[in-house]
């Protein structure tokens, strides 16, 4: 008889953790949705700021370079180039004393590397999604878990959705080399 | 090629077997060595009170090591708070496989030294640090830096300090009683005339297992810990799902002969690889059982596996 007590025991403390298990990832399953919208605010809210600041400082780095160039094509003419560098001269200082050497590249490699950043928070936001919900999913047709989501009616969650036919499920031909860059 | 879920299932039960077996040995030779001493002292229940005395220093003292973990690791291996700033590359990093792991943010320490290397250490994800050197962040391309700083999630994640800190009092147990049972043993060897038939056997084994079973357990910790590395390895990319940037940390990593200043013997286990750059001369089965971390191109092949 005590058998059968601590047996029964142990069957309700089961269900009740298999009940929670897919009660708490439903939970974090919605906690992880919202985490994909917090990234691409903070996507939305950052890019344009930071190609526009970006912008601002190619385009004051043009300006010197373009007037450094016409210049040149004044003085290789014979021509007077003094009025074109006086010009240009202050510009060129005071790039030269804030920036020992023009920073263009760093300003970009800074915003391709904030970009692969950005994009990267939220492609993990949305694996978590994807893995919290192939967790949940994978328990819920898995014997003996699925009986008790049968009972307590756990319904199959979407996660992250995703056509399931279309042209993304095959390969062409020519994808199937691998691309080359050229600039 | 097989898929990350079988691998990481597979990781899953051969780890669970093995911590299994490390318990049950565990047990049998506390049981032996208790019963031996208690028979060899003339008093049985004597044995039950050096097993309780043997838990509590063994224990007390594995117990103080892991809650500190991180005060003392860090303590010892001279790390300092790692920066959004100077450390740009490797806070972003961690930050995003967070982010993928659903993990809370762990403190973050850099090391100052060219050995690259990293490891995790903090009693649950919530007092979680990872740390990683100066060397690994300049030496790693941001692929290569993810599939490490995963691995180390995923130990933070499997609760792998935890376990190996439980491994460890069990280890210390062993050690203490197999070492007390001898050390009295030698002091009142005149009593043993007493000990007949069956008791006789229970002192035989007593003194096999006194000289045997530290060492073998010592050999099972080390098995747990190398099972635990390939289960890092594979949650890592269950994480990052780029095996390849992972191969070609491991490989760089490997590839570098300088030795980590600040590691030693008690943290050795934490670490990505094992810091003892020594360890790559012997490539023998025999010098494995003696290592943390699995051998490299074991790690690798596993590793390709997945690609």
């Amino acid at each position: 008889m005590i058998y059968l007590y601590i047996a029964l025991g142990v069957l309700v403390i089961w269900v009740i953790s298999t009940y929670n298990f897919f009660a708490s990832s439903k939970a974090r399953i919605k906690a992880s949705i919202q985490e994909i919208g917090n990234q691409l605010k903070r996507q939305a809210d950052l890019i344009p700021n930071l190609e526009n600041s970006v912008k601002g400082y190619l385009k004051h780095e043009s300006g010197i370079l373009e007037m450094l160039a016409d210049a040149r094509k004044l003085a290789a003419r014979g021509q007077d180039a003094s009025a074109k560098i006086s010009e240009v001269l202050p510009k060129l200082t005071i790039a030269v004393e804030d920036n020992p050497e023009l920073k263009g590249n760093t300003v970009v490699t800074n915003l391709m590397d904030e970009l692969r950043d950005t994009s990267d928070k939220v492609m993990y936001a949305r694996r978590l999604l994807i893995d919290l919900t192939a967790d949940f999913n994978v328990k819920r047709v898995s014997f003996p878990f699925s009986i008790v989501a049968g009972i307590f009616g756990f319904a199959e969650m979407k996660g992250f959705e995703t056509p399931e036919s279309g042209e993304f499920t095959k390969v062409s031909e020519s994808e199937t080399k691998s691309p080359k860059v050229s600039l | 090629m097989k898929n990350i879920y079988e691998v990481q299932q597979n990781n899953k039960i051969r780890s669970f077997v093995v911590v299994a077996f490390f318990l049950a040995f565990s047990f049998l030779a506390v049981y032996i060595l208790a019963s031996a001493s208690g028979v060899y002292f003339g008093y049985e229940p004597g044995g039950l009170g050096f097993v309780g005395i043997a838990l509590i220093i063994s224990g007390v003292s594995t117990f103080v090591s892991y809650y500190f973990s991180d005060k003392i690791v860090l303590g010892i291996s001279g790390a300092r708070p790692a920066n959004s700033k100077e450390d740009k590359l490797f806070t972003s990093v961690a930050d995003n496989l967070c982010i993928g792991a659903g993990l809370p943010k762990p403190k973050l320490y850099v090391i100052e030294d060219s050995a690259p290397n990293a490891f995790a250490t903090g009693r649950d994800p919530k007092h979680a640090v990872v740390c990683a050197t100066t060397g690994l962040l300049s030496k790693l391309n941001r692929t290569e830096l993810e599939g490490v700083i995963a691995h180390e999630l995923t130990h933070v994640k499997n609760y792998d300090i935890r376990l190996m800190s439980l491994v460890s009092v069990m280890v210390g147990l062993v050690a203490l009683l197999a070492d007390w049972f001898l050390r009295m043993g030698m002091r009142t060897r005149g009593n043993s005339d007493e000990s007949k038939g069956a008791n006789t056997i229970i002192v035989l084994l007593g003194v096999i297992f006194a000289i045997l079973s530290p060492i073998i357990a010592q050999l099972i910790q080390l098995a747990i810990s190398r099972r635990r590395e390939f289960m890092a390895d594979a949650g890592g990319i269950g994480i990052t799902r780029q095996p390849q940037g992972l191969i070609t940390a491991l490989t760089k990593i490997s590839a570098d002969h300088e030795p980590l200043e600040a590691a030693n013997k008690a943290t050795a286990h934490l670490y990505i690889v094992s810091p003892f750059k020594g360890d790559h001369r012997f490539v023998s089965k025999m010098a494995n059982l003696f290592n943390t971390h699995p051998p490299m191109p074991e790690r690798i092949a596993a590793l390709q596996k997945m690609l």
